[in-house]
């Protein structure tokens, strides 16, 4: 019976709280709505960001250089192998390769005239699925072919791909940093506005304390108040990014159409994240709220 | 309270050395000049401070040492009157009165009913919806006795409840509050309005310098006993 009385008394409190005091309200959530907007952007670039990166990780392509007399039952038997595995394989001949490279000569062709008939090896060219490209993998892999009698070299761009992997992981910590540093400050400056609600209604929370009010009474109305105004900053901050997704990125697409990057309003943005976004919201005004009152009922 | 000390830093004692006793369901006037202890001495009475040095004891509890966890539980129990009001001026008077009720987890129907029988008490059932400052000093400070009531605290403890009335609703106050004594609560009222002491006729204690200076409890035991 008390608890359902408290709780009914907490959120009246609350509502009223907010309809006195609309001002350091409408701030608060203001602020929470601006913190998760670029909260969310960040997010949204992020995801880009490793769309991006698994784009050009696709490029990734491993060269399985074989010996000229390999026997071609052997060769199909490898190749076999590897498409069981998930992997593009395409044979490249040594009149193949002769023909590409005279291709890519163009004018300067000719110089290949005097060359014998066949003068490259034959290769097996790789095309490698996700969950393979990574330097770890790649290099497992390479390890694996190479102790094939029929191979003689492995070449899958090592330089490259460990550079792509450190960019990526440095743009996840860099982005990871960034977002904890963005939550703390929108924790301080919610807490700081919510402090002055809190200071506005002091004479209350006296009054409540002298008639016998816990601290956890006290503190229940101002959580509540703090958990609104994160969810309605949130869905201000979902606002904003909607527009921004909708009509501003396809915009940027269109500029950036050589990146290849996937249409961020389709994939960047869907349920999760905007579930992922009202909880951030809630647990960043329920923050702020409890370190305000916390400040208010140590005062 | 035995030999209860209160002193701030820098500053000479607030309250020295302090003994008394006040039995259950007394009415005591506490009064003083400004400057005397009287505050202090109520606002060590409902924790609001800690004493410096000795011991106060609250229906058998020793409030001087009391966790502050426990301070809500007890100030339940403990009726408190200010001379500036302390109302929220934003709610009616049947809102201020059921904040009191509210601590407690009271069901809003039950609240709403003890509200309007305790406003009935203290004259002001046709009031429970105005807002405090449509109301006159004494009907605030009616309002504000109800709220300390409506909970049934044991003691009663009011603080120049009076000071900002005049003198014709300051005897209505005075009157309500010897009421509440009859019906059993322990009534303590801080007071330097000499004329209140001489009409009501009860226990008082004088506070000077922050010592307890005269305690007519004592005159009078002394005069059975001699």
């Amino acid at each position: 019976m008390g608890a359902v009385a408290k709780a009914e008394v907490f959120w009246r409190a609350a509502l009223q709280g907010i309809r006195h005091q609309p001002f350091p309200h409408a701030v608060a959530v203001l602020t929470l709505a601006i913190a998760l907007f670029a909260l969310g952007l960040g997010r949204a670039g992020s995801d880009a960001i490793d769309h991006l990166l698994a784009s050009l990780g696709s490029d990734v392509q491993v060269t399985v250089w074989l010996r000229p007399e390999a026997p071609v039952a052997e060769v199909d038997a490898l190749m076999a192998s590897l498409r069981e595995r998930g992997f593009g394989v395409q044979l490249v001949t040594p009149r193949a390769a002769l023909e590409r490279l005279g291709r890519e000569l163009g004018a300067a062709a000719d110089a290949l005239r005097g060359l014998g008939s066949d003068p490259l090896p034959p290769s097996l060219e790789l095309g490698v699925p996700p969950a393979w490209r990574d330097p770890v993998s790649l290099r497992r892999l390479s390890l694996e072919l190479q102790k094939s009698a029929e191979v003689t070299q492995v070449d899958w761009g090592e330089a490259a791909v460990e550079r792509l992997g450190a960019l990526a992981r440095a743009l996840r910590w860099g982005g990871l940093f960034a977002f904890a540093i963005l939550l703390c400050a929108t924790v301080v400056v919610v807490s700081a506005t919510l402090q002055l609600a809190i200071y506005a209604r002091r004479g209350e929370v006296e009054i409540q304390k002298l008639v016998g009010a816990t601290d956890r009474f006290v503190r229940a109305p101002f959580l509540i108040e703090g958990l609104l105004q994160g969810l309605a900053g949130a869905a201000l901050a979902l606002l904003g990014l909607a527009v921004v997704l909708h009509w501003v990125s396809p915009q940027l697409e269109t500029l950036f159409a050589f990146l290849q990057v996937p249409r961020a309003s389709g994939t960047l943005w869907g349920l999760r994240r905007t579930l992922e976004l009202l909880g951030v919201g809630a647990g960043l005004g329920l923050m702020g709220s409890f370190l305000a009152v916390s400040r208010a009922l140590r005062a | 309270m035995f030999h209860v000390t209160k002193s701030y830093p820098g500053d000479p004692p607030v309250l020295s050395d302090v003994n008394l006793t006040v039995e259950k369901g007394e009415f005591v006037f506490l009064t003083g000049p400004s400057g005397a202890g009287k505050t202090t001495l109520l606002r060590l009475v409902f924790c609001d401070e800690k004493p410096t040095r000795g011991q106060i004891l609250v229906g058998g509890r020793n409030v001087a040492r009391i966790r502050d966890a426990s301070v809500p539980y007890l100030r339940r129990n403990i009726g408190v009157v200010f001379q500036d009001f302390k109302l929220l001026p934003h709610r009616s008077v049947l809102d201020n009165v059921a904040f009191t009720l509210d601590v407690l987890g009271t069901p809003r129907a039950e609240s709403r009913e003890r509200v309007l029988r305790m406003l009935k008490l203290v004259g002001l059932q046709h009031k429970a919806e105005s807002l405090p400052l449509k109301l006159s000093g004494g009907e605030q400070q009616r309002v504000v006795i109800a709220r300390a009531l409506v909970n049934d605290p044991t003691i009663l403890l009011a603080d120049e409840p009076t000071g900002n009335l005049d003198p014709g609703l300051t005897l209505e106050i005075l009157d309500l509050l010897c009421e509440v004594n009859v019906r059993g609560t322990t009534v303590v009222v801080a007071t330097h309005d000499a004329t209140l002491l001489e009409r009501y006729q009860k226990r008082v204690i004088r506070l000077e310098r922050g010592r307890v200076v005269a305690d007519t409890a004592q005159v009078q035991a002394a005069r059975r006993t001699g």
